[in-house]
């Protein structure tokens, strides 16, 4: 065996090995919630550490398509993969940390779902590692019926089981075009492989491209269909309402990072030649995703609902760093890679801490029943307002630096009217954002239901996460050795970089 | 001064304030902390003020790298004209704190400490994202304070005022950004510093224009100037005593202050080319919001159109483009601050008294309370422009330059000055002279803190107005500088 293949596969392993051990030991009747817990955040911990220790094992960036012999590089693992593994493991590991409190609170939850939690996890990071379109298709659907699962795993709420048959449903819809596209793409250039699909494309003859452009746009349709971009939002809200809220913060947060990791991959290595063909479908994609998605978020009265509107708002930023990348790969790409984790940090967080208040009961779920919170619980709320406010983007906060980045891309590649819209965009958010900073702030409360108190882990993890919200947003290179902004640039350039080692 | 004296001043009020929320302090304890750090501050910026060379040059200066990748720096410093501002908010915030002293809550001294923060980083900031750092973060704990400890429909003024002043700050952002591009196309490196800033040239007039509406816009809503002040009368009539008090006599005065620090050496033909539209606007503004306060019968509601009339004259001086219209500008931001604000503590204790009142349910509070008046009086007849006092000096200088810009122009603004007077002394005579036979035995006179608080701002309005010189030679290089090296005006 090649040892040093071996390490790189490490953390995928150590995922896979978790989920599949997971399912043996759910048939024991002593493994409860909580040890079933422990287990998963054991085996990402080693992959967590794994990770961390691939990617500080080279001097800067690396590139390896490891067993040659047996996957013939289907799978890659480069810095690229390695950053996402991290956004994607840590994204795991804060999910398990903030939901356990909801996990045990509520009955429906068995050790059964870390398995498949973890076999969602080894599905993304296997996406995020996929360097062909098949073993995409394959890790992309690990993830996604995995997911279909936790969505509807309380079977005792209809609201649970018509959201996961909706996204089952429409789902496997959207990956048939990710099937078929990749047949019209092997058609016109005779394999799968990226890397090799761009130098086939190159070389072939002028009739095949059609076949090119019409295969990519199916793939670009399931990729909109994934993150919730118009024409494609229909489902987010009821989907991602109707799942439990830990489950909402991960599919909102985490799976959005590894669709744009592949995607990214796929349109940075192979599709510049049809990019531009997207670009002016994508521009007007944007608008009205940013347009439809505010108009959504305002006209919420829950608060889980408008956070999951606002999620479709982001992904209409996110999509206008896409449509820089034809024109300012580098930046473009490294905006796109620190908006998630900025958006995941945010959105986690307040995913997270409102399934943790809402956890004892269902309370605590609209505008309205969060009146006179800082009353109650002054920390909670002071944690709920940095999400808030970074999710807004008010500087400050790690959402501005996003945001800044963002749209400092959309004017530097020409695309200034995108900003324009993003910043009207914003400048809505703000409304519904502060919304509940005011609610929560100004109003004396009517009546006090139970809140949990602040103990346990899920409070803890969730304030540090709020602090380093702030971090990320003020912090500077006055700290030495202590990752700042400068260091998740630097981290997300150098991932960029490592796409075209191979080239 | 090499231990960041800047830096200081900005930080530490974060820093109490911060403290002060995670220990537990009381409301006492919390008042105390920011009273002893305003005084700490008011002492630090005397060290500055003594040190200052008589330079038109960014003095003080700091820099750090902050976000290396995109060239933006932690860049501080400051000139005459920020000098002059930083010296107001160091006297006037002391003498706040001694009047809000009793029945504040932690929440509020902590908002106050932060506002104090936010105004003077964005006083300071070289670098335009910094600037938009501080802009946008002194507007949290104004939107705090409105909202918490407001009065009548707080909850919509709050919302009013932050999103009216978040829409003006994104196109600032815009603007911001698309310039930093421009450096970048034209230099090849990031740099969002104002020094770097200036010296683009790519610009075509089309794009120059827009964003020069993008900064101006942002501008005009904090100022507020006319037709951007739709949020004032509610804001300002809302607001709690502090608020107001610093929302009218520093934030608004930011407005003017960036368009001086950043339109005009980022834009400065456009500045010179729209100059008459803009002293145009600013008379309009005096005249239009003269004639609104004119017609209110709540006090608070007059002095907030009074304010925003005076602020469109203090426009008008700094786009006269000659040394008498922007060194009047310079003083009447002083003398307004110390006027207005003091005005609006009065009244914040008249309402604390005596409930929100309309004029003609007032009258005989100077029987009541002699000395309360003797303060009002001054402030007054330093907002009506009384030879004696810093309005004086400030509004002949302004509508001299005025003179000096176009005569018809300043024979306008030379009438207008009349406005203030008449509804300045038609209120004073109804509400605090005429004794109309109302009750208002609940109104106490003045204590010794408030005595105290209110002494460094009569003695500055008159000092400033019996021997201008001592102030002036200060910011007069800087003026100079202005006219001379941006603006190249050669006969001013």
């Amino acid at each position: 065996m090649n040892m040093p293949d071996f390490i790189y596969i490490l953390p995928l392993f150590f995922v896979g090995v978790g989920a599949i051990s997971l399912m043996i030991l759910s048939t024991f009747k002593t493994i409860t919630i909580k040890k079933g817990s422990v287990i998963t955040l054991l085996f990402l911990l080693f992959a967590f550490f794994a990770n961390v220790y691939n990617l500080n094992n080279e001097d800067g960036v690396y590139s390896i398509y490891p067993f040659v012999d047996i996957f013939n590089k289907m799978i890659i693992v480069d810095t690229f993969s390695g950053y996402f593994s991290t956004i994607l493991i840590l994204g795991a590991i804060l999910t398990i940390l903030i939901g356990l409190h909801y996990f045990q609170k509520h009955k429906g939850f068995t050790v059964e779902f870390f398995s498949l939690f973890l076999f969602s996890v080894f599905g993304m990071m296997l996406l995020v590692h996929s360097n062909e379109l098949i073993s995409a298709f394959v890790s992309l659907e690990i993830a996604s019926i995995s997911l279909y699962v936790m969505i509807g795993f309380e079977k005792v709420i209809d609201k649970r089981i018509e959201a996961s048959y909706r996204y089952l449903v429409l789902g496997s819809l959207a990956g048939l075009f990710f099937l078929l596209g990749t047949s019209f793409i092997y058609a016109a250039t005779q394999t799968t492989t990226l890397g090799e699909i761009g130098n086939m494309a190159l070389n072939t003859v002028d009739s095949n491209t059609p076949l090119l452009i019409i295969g990519g746009t199916m793939i670009l349709i399931t990729f909109l269909f994934k993150i919730a971009a118009f024409p494609f939002q229909n489902w987010a809200l009821d989907v991602y309402d109707g799942a439990p809220l830990p489950v909402t913060a991960y599919i909102a947060a985490t799976f959005k990072a590894a669709i744009f990791g592949f995607i990214l991959r796929l349109v940075v290595v192979d599709f510049d030649l049809i990019i531009d063909v997207w670009d002016k479908i994508l521009v007007y994609i944007i608008i009205f995703t940013l347009a439809y998605g505010s108009f959504l978020a305002i006209i919420q009265k829950s608060l889980k609902r408008m956070l999951v509107a606002s999620s479709i708002v982001h992904t209409g930023y996110l999509l206008i760093a896409f449509v820089s990348i034809s024109v300012i790969g580098e930046s473009a790409a490294s905006s796109i890679i620190f908006y998630l984790v900025a958006y995941f940090l945010s959105a986690l967080g307040a995913f997270g801490l409102i399934a943790y208040i809402s956890s004892a009961d269902q309370l605590r779920i609209t505008y309205d029943d969060f009146r006179g919170f800082a009353k109650i619980r002054p920390y909670m709320a002071a944690m709920l307002s940095i999400f808030m406010l970074s999710l807004a983007g008010i500087p400050s906060t790690i959402g501005f630096i996003g945001k800044f980045y963002i749209f400092t891309g959309a004017i530097e590649s020409g695309h200034s009217i995108l900003a324009v819209v993003g910043i009207i965009a914003t400048f809505i958010s703000v409304y519904y954002y502060f919304k509940l900073i005011a609610v929560m702030y100004f109003y004396r409360s009517s009546e006090m239901t139970d809140v949990p108190p602040l103990q346990g882990i899920a409070p803890l993890i969730i304030g540090v996460i709020a602090l380093f919200i702030i971090w990320g947003g003020v912090g500077n290179t006055l700290i030495a050795y202590f990752p700042g902004v400068d260091f998740l640039i630097d981290m997300a350039k150098s991932s960029y970089e490592s796409l075209f080692l191979y080239g | 001064m090499d231990f960041g004296i800047l830096s200081v001043i900005i930080f530490l009020p974060m820093f109490v304030a911060f403290s002060m929320l995670i220990l537990p302090v009381g409301a006492k304890g919390t008042r105390n902390a920011a009273f002893l750090t305003a005084i700490i501050i008011f002492i630090l910026v005397c060290m500055v003020y003594y040190n200052f060379q008589l330079s038109g040059y960014m003095q003080f200066r700091e820099h750090h790298r902050w976000i290396s990748t995109y060239g933006i720096n932690y860049s501080l410093g400051i000139d005459g004209f920020s000098l002059i501002i930083l010296m107001l908010i160091a006297t006037l915030i002391p003498s706040a704190y001694l009047w809000l002293w009793d029945g504040r809550t932690k929440g509020y001294w902590v908002s106050m400490l932060l506002i104090q923060t936010g105004i003077t980083g964005t006083l300071f900031s070289q670098d335009l994202i910094l600037f938009y750092f501080f802009w946008e973060g002194m507007l949290l704990p104004v939107f705090m304070i409105i909202g918490m400890f407001g009065t009548g429909n707080r909850v919509f003024s709050t919302i009013k005022i932050t999103v009216y002043t978040i829409m003006g700050s994104l196109f600032m952002l815009i603007s911001i950004l698309y310039l930093g591009v421009a450096f970048f196309y034209e230099f090849g490196s990031w740099s969002f510093a104002l020094n770097d800033i200036v010296q683009i040239t790519t610009l075509s007039r089309t794009e120059e224009l827009w964003l020069f509406a993008g900064f101006m816009i942002a501008f005009a809503i904090k100022i507020p100037l006319f037709p951007f002040h739709t949020w004032l009368l509610e804001t300002y009539s809302n607001s709690p005593t502090g608020g107001v008090f610093l929302l009218s006599s520093i934030m608004a005065k930011l407005g003017v202050y960036g368009i001086v620090r950043f339109v005009m050496p980022i834009f400065p033909d456009l500045y010179k080319e729209f100059a008459p539209y803009f002293v145009w606007i600013g008379i309009f503004g005096l005249i239009y919001f003269g004639i609104a306060a004119l017609m209110q019968t709540n006090i608070k509601k007059m002095f907030a159109y009074s304010s925003a009339s005076h602020l469109g004259f203090i426009v008008t001086g700094i786009f006269t483009l000659n040394v008498y219209g922007m060194t009047g500008a310079a003083f009447l931001i002083i003398a307004h601050a110390m006027a207005t604000g003091g005005l609006f503590l009065l009244v914040g204790k008249m309402e604390y008294n005596l409930g929100i009142k309309a004029i003609p349910a007032l009258g005989g509070i100077a029987k009541k309370a002699p000395v309360f008046t003797v303060f009002f009086g001054i402030m007054l007849l330093c907002i009506v422009g009384l030879p004696g006092t810093n309005g004086f000096v400030s509004e002949f200088l302004i509508i001299l330059g005025t003179f000096g810009f176009s005569p018809s122009a300043g024979v306008v603004s030379a009438l207008t000055v009349l406005i203030a007077a008449s509804f300045m002394f038609w209120m004073f005579q109804r509400a605090i002279l005429a004794d109309n036979g109302n009750d208002v035995s609940q109104m106490k006179d003045l204590n010794f803190k408030e005595i105290v608080g209110m002494l460094p701002l009569a003695f500055l309005i008159i000092a400033m107005g019996v021997y201008p010189d001592w102030f002036f030679y200060k910011i007069e290089p800087t003026i100079q500088h202005y006219l001379v090296d941006i603006l190249e005006i050669r006969n001013y």
